[in-house]
């Protein structure tokens, strides 16, 4: 029989095995706090209206459509499930920065996502109408494919350099110094240089 | 065209590059997350439980094992490695789920890539523990053998026993490693080159 005595040790370490994964998968898929719809509200308002900033990052991190979409995606995930810890200490887009080049950098994996593609339809096509080919201004396009052409991390320096942002902020963004920070910028500086002279 | 240049052409980009609706935003929040975060707790947990049942489908609790340890005085020392073993995974699970909880895109680039790799190192160890002791029961139970059951071994033929056992352990390890590193390989090389990239001068 299956269940003799000797194999009740091992059919009990399975289950045992089992529960653990259900518990703790549950657990790591239970919403961060209960759906408040103040909070979803506030969110999706700043979100929408600092949306700008998220594109120019899944512009920069992705090279094609779909890859635009899954990284603004996730962005939007991760802005969304952090969000109640945003105090408004900082201007919400200052937050956001941080939040969305973490994603690019250290979460985001390059995949196509399934689900979701059918009800996306409406944002392809918004998308496609600017498509990055059609762009009329051909120096940012320029820009752009220079970008590319960096490691991530010189793309977020490049990027927060593009946006204006002080070497402090720079620095505490990256967790890093800032005299390291200014090095580091000056090297990404001269390597996005020789690339647009090409 | 100077990088002064460019910086004002940048600025002046159209805002309403891909606009998307406020209804459009909520349909993406309620996603679910394809973070390699994710994968690594995933895959962390599979690990657990796979090489919790290790040792029970190498190791038979049959009569026959169970008589030849009892008969090599090794019963309460078997029983202290599962006892000891069980308070290892349990502290290993806690550590992983603890460092997992304290990953948050909030932090600073170079802390949250510090976390995910703390994450991932917890269950790197917990693999090495137990590889580990695979190899110390194997020691245990080829010595038990030899003074038991095959006490009637000649030298040439003991040798022989201890070779073959040491090829099967070292190819289970290796197996195990080549695994090991061929999926986190994949999972974690960007995250790794970004890492460097961003410590690089911090460490010289």
């Amino acid at each position: 029989m299956f269940l003799n005595k000797d194999n009740y040790l091992k059919f009990y370490i399975i289950i045992c095995n089992v529960v653990t994964f259900e518990t703790l998968y549950c657990l790591i898929n239970k919403p961060l706090f209960e759906l408040n719809s103040e909070l979803e509200k506030k969110f999706l308002n700043d979100f929408e209206k600092n949306q700008n900033i998220v594109h120019k990052i899944c512009r920069i991190y992705t090279s094609n459509q779909d890859q635009h979409n899954d990284l603004f995606q996730e962005i939007a995930i991760q802005v969304w499930k952090n969000y109640s810890k945003f105090r408004g200490e900082a201007k919400f887009s200052t937050w956001m920065y941080r939040v969305a080049l973490n994603t690019a950098i250290s979460l985001y994996r390059k995949s196509t996502r399934q689900i979701k593609t059918q009800e996306l339809e409406t944002i392809n096509h918004k998308i496609e109408q600017k498509d990055y080919d059609d762009t009329k201004d051909q120096q940012i396009e320029a820009l752009y494919n220079a970008i590319r052409h960096l490691n991530d991390i010189e793309k977020a320096l490049i990027f927060l350099y593009l946006e204006d942002k002080p070497y402090k902020e720079i620095a505490k963004t990256l967790g890093i110094s800032e005299v390291n920070a200014r090095v580091k910028m000056t090297r990404a500086k001269d390597k996005l240089k020789k690339i647009l002279k090409k | 065209m100077s990088l002064a240049e460019y910086k004002k052409a940048w600025k002046k980009q159209p805002e309403d590059y891909g606009k998307i609706s406020i209804s459009d935003i909520y349909k993406m929040t309620q996603a679910k997350s394809t973070s390699i975060v994710k994968w690594i707790f995933i895959i962390g947990i599979l690990e657990f439980i796979f090489m919790n049942s290790l040792s029970f489908i190498f190791y038979d609790d049959t009569a026959t094992e169970r008589e030849m340890i009892e008969k090599f005085g090794m019963t309460s020392v078997m029983h202290i490695i599962q006892i000891v073993t069980y308070l290892i995974t349990l502290y290993f699970l806690y550590m992983f789920y603890k460092n997992y909880k304290e990953i948050s895109v909030t932090d600073a680039t170079k802390s949250l890539m510090t976390k995910i790799i703390q994450t991932r190192k917890t269950v790197r160890n917990y693999v090495i523990f137990n590889l580990s002791l695979v190899v110390f029961i194997s020691i245990l139970m080829t010595i038990a053998s030899l003074r038991t059951e095959y006490s009637h071994f000649n030298t040439k033929e003991s040798a022989i026993f201890i070779f073959a056992m040491l090829i099967a352990v070292v190819l289970i390890v290796f197996i195990f490693w080549l695994f090991y590193q061929l999926l986190y390989g994949i999972l974690l090389k960007k995250l790794k080159i970004n890492y460097k990239n961003l410590l690089d001068l911090e460490s010289k």
